[in-house]
């Protein structure tokens, strides 16, 4: 199979000037693109919560007392908290998440995070999105890396998908990613459908013989693309199985996504990203600030598994957030910026009903330089799991250069 | 004393590029490639006058910007008050927002249903919204400037430096810092020496604070009596030297990742700059050296010795010192020619510019003087062989009609829908430059979309006339024609031409016929290309 990524990586500007088109050739080595007939497989969502989420008060030992003596104001009382084991249990506004837990499609990977020790939001979502802690001069995003050397799965232009205005840092580089800021609005705006189909058919005239290298191949990608998102009409989608998707930016998101994959478009990779959960000042406990980010969070994450169905055994979806909050709650009711959090993984594959990871405690002598939830799972353990056990990548040291993911430091997300 | 440049310029020219110089190609070929590179693409006539005028004579007065009138330009400045705002005008305004949105984050414990549709409880404050004004005014400014601006090239050398030493608005402070950063230390120097835009991006606030020098100190070093427990960003007081600054320093601003220095010489780089810092934001965020932050022992950087003792100077020092290494020349050189002749540039102009760069110390007018002046600038391989940036596509899209673009943040927006939200890129390393990075397919889409706006006039915060700029013609050629000459620059392939005269056939109504027509042709591969 020849791809773009191969073209782009091994200087096949070559072949181009051999008149041969590598989208073309895509096309031609697998089943053809029209919706409904790509391959399905394997499809990894990933959910940035940008400005450090308090894994302790969404994920809560209300087992243990330090938490109730370090957050007087801010901890989630036991009662209202919904236990998971016995020592954990999930914050009251993530109950739409319960059941996920109970059917063994949800995990929680507990004191994740960076062995960088940064508590800059900056520095730390650039580490975690290109994947290198510590080195701020990676050009390109670890997702994007995983497709650059994807040789498991068909090419085609819904391969990597961004929902938002540009192509976010975990999916910036050489393979090619659609950044979507609105599915309904993707391709050529014109008013009517004539006028639309005429504008998308000139432009298409225009590069098809008018173009060469990488602006030709990546216009006629948009051309299909736009041709085959024509063939689903994201306007009159229905989420099944009478799943509601909250109002906000992200349950649209993770609808879209929902489509896409409904649509078999082959969507391989997704990102989508909500921010909120920078919680300084009077973040609340039981209800509050954090709370009602956390209903928004668990009831797009609810529908969107509902609305999966049968398909959630193709996906799985990975949150993650650039670093936690501090164990003690601050002078202003809120917390302040630490070090591990915890991260969910949902889907059909998942080795779910547990919360995973070796759990350092809360106690002075565990913590991280005397204050933060120590690190015990490295997040690139964790991604690189989910990309070899799920998507099948078979080389994860060129995804995460300079580090050896080990199988044995594996948290367990995925069902063997 | 006038004479002297161009008397120079022109010794240079016969000295370096006769033969294969613009002489090769047409006066109109060489005025288009110039106007591309130079400028932000030719607006209507252009290409006729530069032409006329000789090449050669509007790049060297493109080189002496502080020649050229622009009373156009300065009279639209006057709608953005962000241009007279002082640096403490600035740091006042972030104060202000920033107890707002405390304030505002306090009192929200009693909303506690937030809409999801907007989660940041604290967006809407007086103070917030006004940050966010600036925010906009400061990315507007610069496309107003790369559209409407005589200085093009001293336009282009502003954008290129800001990259060149990127400071990103999404950190903190540097939204309020950004401003003087982009008027006051990038701009004097665009064109200036190298060494000194290089000391004054160190020691600029903005700077300062996105690469961290400000937190890095001697390691132990404690403040004086009442010194203050809390730093300029109301954290914990800094403990230990950071690199962050040290290692950019080297690695994008001078010498590049390969130019031979060790994780050695990162940290003593980072000791000879502690001390240099800022004062908090509600007291201005100027340059503060703090004696008592500097790392008083003896250190060694790429095998010039800093004995123990020395204080403040000994960063100027290693600028300066940084400024004249070959392998900072080399790396820098290499960036202006992969911006003015191709993504990979050849080997021969990177050396012609590291030659005027030995002979002139530095002297940024003198190192592209020799770049455009050299064969491979004029090399027929090396025209339209580069795809335009997000900015360049968009101002070049809008000095190709003459659109009049008003104070309002829109344009600027558009950049940002199309990849490039001005001063938003987060890594120290800055837009890139090539190809690779910016023609996906969703970014093309995007750029036609704009193209037939722009074109229709429906494009926000533009206006346009397309009368004065395509007259109304009788015919599908003579429009052709003119859109050819008057807004492709003369660039309009015969496939573009054939594609759009047949897309023309059944649309009966002359403005809609021609508005199609525009839109095609600046959303076609031709004006992709620069």
């Amino acid at each position: 199979m020849v791809s773009r990524r191969v073209f782009v990586k091994s200087g096949g500007l070559a072949l181009v000037s051999f008149g041969l088109d590598p989208l073309f050739l895509a096309r031609a080595a697998f089943a053809s693109p029209a919706p409904g007939h790509a391959p399905s497989g394997p499809i990894l969502v990933c959910l940035f919560q940008r400005g450090a989420v308090d894994g302790l008060n969404m994920i809560v030992p209300h087992g243990d007392r330090i938490y109730y003596e370090e957050r007087p104001r801010i901890a989630v009382p036991a009662t209202d908290v919904i236990d998971l084991d016995g020592y954990f249990g999930l914050h009251p506004s993530l109950a739409p998440l319960k059941p996920l837990w109970d059917d063994k499609t949800l995990a929680v990977i507990h004191a994740a995070g960076s062995p960088d020790s940064s508590r800059s939001h900056f520095d730390a979502q650039d580490y975690m999105e290109t994947g290198t802690p510590g080195s701020k001069t990676t050009p390109d995003g670890w997702l994007n890396r995983y497709c650059q050397h994807d040789r498991e799965h068909a090419d085609t232009p819904f391969h990597a998908v961004a929902f938002g205005p540009e192509l976010p840092r975990i999916l910036a580089g050489s393979a090619p990613a659609l950044a979507i800021d609105d599915l309904q609005a993707f391709g050529l705006r014109a008013a009517g459908a004539g006028a639309r189909d005429k504008v998308t058919r000139a432009f298409e005239a225009l590069y098809q013989g008018g173009s060469t290298g990488l602006v030709a191949s990546s216009s006629q990608e948009g051309f299909e693309a736009v041709r085959m998102l024509s063939g689903i009409d994201p306007a009159s989608y229905t989420p099944a199985n009478g799943a509601s998707y909250p109002a906000g930016k992200l349950g649209r998101s993770l609808k879209e996504i929902a489509q896409l994959i409904k649509a078999d478009l082959g969507l391989r990779v997704a990102f989508a990203d909500v921010t909120g959960w920078d919680t300084h000042v009077n973040q609340g406990a039981s209800e509050g600030q954090l709370a009602a980010r956390l209903t928004d969070f668990a009831g797009s994450l609810a529908a969107f598994m509902r609305d999966l169905g049968d398909r959630r055994g193709d996906v799985v979806l990975l949150t993650m957030s650039e670093f936690g909050r501090t164990i003690r709650e601050n002078g202003s009711s809120g917390t302040d910026h630490g070090h591990a959090t915890a991260m969910l993984v949902l889907g059909g594959a998942v080795n779910g009903g547990k919360v995973l990871g070796r759990w350092p405690g809360l106690d002075p002598a565990q913590r991280f330089e005397g204050r933060d939830v120590a690190v015990t799972t490295d997040f690139r353990d964790l991604f690189g799991e989910v990309l070899a056990r799920h998507l099948g990548a078979a080389n994860l040291p060129a995804v995460f250069p300079g580090f050896a993911p080990d199988q044995a430091r594996f948290p367990g997300a995925i069902r063997a | 004393m006038k004479l002297f440049p161009l008397i120079g310029a022109l010794a240079l020219v016969a000295r370096t590029a006769p033969a294969q110089g613009p002489a090769t190609l047409t006066p109109r070929d060489s005025a288009l490639h110039a106007l591309n590179r130079l400028a932000y693409g030719p607006r209507p006539g252009e290409v006729e006058r530069v032409a006329g005028m000789g090449v050669l004579n509007w790049i060297d007065a493109q080189l002496q910007p502080d020649r050229i009138p622009d009373p156009v330009l300065a009279a639209k400045e006057r709608a953005f008050p962000l241009l007279r705002m002082s640096r403490q005008d600035l740091a006042d305004a972030y104060t202000a927002a920033q107890r707002a949105r405390r304030a505002r984050l306090a009192d929200s414990m009693s909303r506690t249903a937030a809409s999801p549709a907007d989660p940041d409880p604290a967006a809407m404050t007086p103070e917030v919204r006004q940050a966010r004004r600036l925010a906009g005014e400061l990315q507007e400014v610069a496309v107003v400037r790369a559209a409407l601006s005589e200085r093009q090239l001293e336009e282009v050398m502003v954008d290129f430096w800001t990259n060149h030493f990127n400071v990103s608005l999404t950190k903190g402070a540097d939204r309020f810092l950004l401003p003087d950063y982009v008027e006051h230390v990038i701009r004097p120097h665009a064109l200036g020496k190298f060494r000194d835009l290089l000391i004054a991006t160190a020691r600029s606030p903005a700077m300062m604070f996105y690469l961290d020098n400000w937190e890095s100190v001697a390691p132990g070093s404690e403040p004086p009596r009442g010194g203050g427990r809390r730093g300029a960003g109301g954290k914990a007081r800094p403990q230990g030297i950071n690199e962050n600054y040290a290692r950019e320093l080297l690695e994008l601003h001078t010498l590049g990742v390969d130019g031979g220095y060790t994780q050695d010489d990162v940290i003593n780089v980072a000791r000879v700059l502690t001390g240099w810092g800022i004062t908090p934001p509600r007291q201005g965020a100027d340059f503060a050296y703090r004696d008592w932050a500097h790392d008083r022992g003896a250190k060694v950087v790429m095998g010039v010795p800093y004995p123990a003792g020395g204080g403040e100077d000994e960063g100027r020092s290693l600028l300066s010192w940084l400024a004249s290494q070959h392998a900072t020349m080399h790396h820098v050189s290499r960036q202006l020619c992969a911006r003015f002749v191709a993504d990979d540039p050849p080997d021969g102009c990177v050396d012609d510019a590291v030659a005027a760069w030995e002979r002139s110390d530095g002297d940024i007018r003198e190192i592209l003087r020799a770049i455009f002046h050299g064969p491979d600038f004029w090399a027929p391989a090396n025209l339209n062989n580069k795809v335009k940036t997000p900015l360049e596509f968009l101002v070049s899209a809008v000095r190709a009609v003459s659109a009049d673009p008003d104070s309002t943040p829109r344009l600027a927006q558009v950049v940002a829908r199309l990849g490039e939200p001005l001063y938003q890129h987060v890594a120290p390393d800055g837009y890139p430059e090539r190809q690779d990075d910016w023609v996906t397919s969703g970014a093309l889409l995007a750029r036609m979309n704009a193209a037939v706006a722009i074109a229709a006039g429906r494009l926000p915060g533009v206006t346009v006339d397309l009368d004065s700029v395509v007259p109304p013609a009788p015919d599908p050629d003579t429009l052709l024609d003119r859109i050819n000459a008057r807004v492709l620059g003369g660039a309009m392939s015969a496939h573009t031409r054939s594609v759009i005269r047949d897309e023309l056939a059944d649309l009966r109504d002359p403005a809609a016929r021609r508005s199609f027509a525009v839109g095609l042709a600046l959303g076609g591969p031709d004006f992709q290309k620069q």
